[in-house]
């Protein structure tokens, strides 16, 4: 499931960044379930073709959010999230992605009304482009049953 | 000295000075648990560097450290049995025996030489050890080179462009073995390279190195999100009094009808640009050789003037 992360290598957002937003977004959605164990500092590196300093920052700050675990000598590891953390961090994602979307908009002096609008169509694309849920999973490489 | 936080390679105010070469004063600290990669342009003294920390060429002036070790004073010879070293060109001296047999020689001189490493490596690579090294072809004598390199397992890896004459698949297998010697979290390896992408794939700082000197070492990530280039329409003599405010301008040039405006701190730029309400006509990510290109023009310019700017 965390192969699904994507960077946009073109953009002046840090990487650590771009990736906690995503990773957190995949963990408080419950795509990401709970004892998930995730690959080492090493091999997400190397997936996400990013250094492993910007990876261990990702995983030290989901940890210090109590939404990651890691054991030592063992892994990195899903937490468990209470209903309410997850309505909490549910709409904290959504709000900072919001804010970045809002700042990309302000840059290129969008007026209001033309963000109103630009969000609408988006939105309206997603209701209809929308897969049916459980459809995107690519299989955690064997890696559920651990942990 | 071992593990992540500590240094594997410290170089302090090392100079050498040969007929047609200077080198230094380089201050270098190579993190330990990481890959760290030289890039530079030819003759910037890559190679040099690693012959020094490898007590094959004695510096002038300067202390060099390898794995918490002073280099120099006559006891390095142990030490070295825990360096993996790749040189960029391999011995032609060997060329007669066969791989077989330098493996053999490997296996007395490094304690910690694994056999069963070694054969997995000779087949994960496909190399034939049976035959003489001076008649393996480039490739097939790189990757018994690296093989050897891997196989006595060093705390520190030295690897001098160690792609040079491997295929892309031969290439991709050396990514994945080099990601795979990293994973214990207590090696370093510190790698010279002129390939873009393999700096990307591998390395976790950058030294960026130019006519013997140490430019400047950075964050990979941090320095590939943070440069980029803005170009603004209009001539350069219109640009540069405003551009030349810019946060972290490190080149500003007429490119034939619009101004190109290089910076290494992206974010900043974009609120200072918002903030005046200038309108770029583009922009645009760097990639590694462009940034070294900003800096090579920097340097030979601070060279030429010895001046600090970077707006004539």
């Amino acid at each position: 499931m965390w192969m699904s992360i994507q960077l946009n290598e073109y953009s002046a957002e840090p990487l650590y960044h771009q990736i906690e937003v995503q990773l957190r977004a995949l963990i408080v959605s419950g795509q990401l379930s709970e004892g998930t164990m995730l690959p080492s500092i090493r091999e997400m590196a190397q997936h996400l073709k990013c250094s492993v300093i910007t990876i261990r920052r990702v995983y030290q700050d989901l940890e210090a959010e109590g939404l990651l675990v890691t054991r030592q000598g063992t892994g990195t590891f899903v937490a468990k999230v209470n209903p309410e953390e997850r309505r909490r961090h549910r709409l904290d994602a959504v709000t900072t992605a919001m804010r970045e979307a809002v700042a990309a908009g302000l840059r290129v002096q969008c007026s209001d009304d033309e963000l109103r609008e630009l969000f609408e169509t988006v939105l309206h694309e997603a209701r209809a482009n929308r897969s049916p849920p459980g459809e995107e999973g690519y299989g955690e490489c064997g890696k559920e049953d651990e942990g | 000295m071992n593990g992540q936080g500590g240094t594997a390679v410290r170089m302090t105010g090392v100079r050498l000075r040969q007929p047609h070469f200077q080198l230094g004063p380089i201050h270098l600290e190579v993190p330990a648990g990481f890959v760290t990669a030289i890039v530079g342009p030819n003759g910037s003294g890559k190679s040099t560097t690693f012959r020094l920390m490898l007590d094959l060429t004695k510096p002038d002036e300067g202390g060099i450290e390898v794995l918490g070790r002073t280099i120099g004073n006559g006891k390095s010879i142990e030490l070295l049995k825990r360096v993996g070293y790749l040189p960029e060109e391999p011995y032609r001296h060997d060329n007669v025996i066969r791989g077989m047999d330098k493996a053999e020689f490997y296996k007395h001189w490094y304690p910690d030489w694994d056999v069963n490493h070694y054969r997995e490596l000779l087949r994960l690579f496909e190399v034939d050890h049976s035959i003489r090294l001076g008649k393996m072809s480039k490739g097939m004598r790189r990757k018994f080179d690296l093989a050897l390199t891997l196989s006595h397992h060093p705390d520190l890896l030295l690897l001098d462009e160690p792609s040079s004459g491997l295929d892309p698949l031969a290439w991709r297998t050396m990514i994945e073995l080099l990601h795979r010697y990293m994973e214990s979290g207590d090696r370093t390896i510190l790698i010279a390279s002129h390939v873009v992408e393999e700096v990307k794939r591998l390395a976790d700082f950058i030294v960026f190195m130019v006519n013997g000197k140490v430019l400047g070492m950075y964050e990979k990530d941090e320095l590939l999100t943070g440069w980029h280039q803005f170009y603004f329409p209009g001539g350069y003599e219109k640009w540069r009094a405003v551009l030349s405010e810019m946060p972290g301008l490190a080149g500003l040039e007429d490119a034939g009808g619009v101004v190109r405006a290089v910076t290494s701190s992206a974010r900043e730029a974009d609120a200072w640009i918002a903030a005046r309400e200038l309108v770029p006509a583009g922009r645009k990510s760097m990639e590694l050789d462009d940034i070294l290109a900003v800096l090579v023009e920097r340097e030979k310019r601070q060279r030429q003037y010895g001046m600090k700017g970077v707006v004539q």
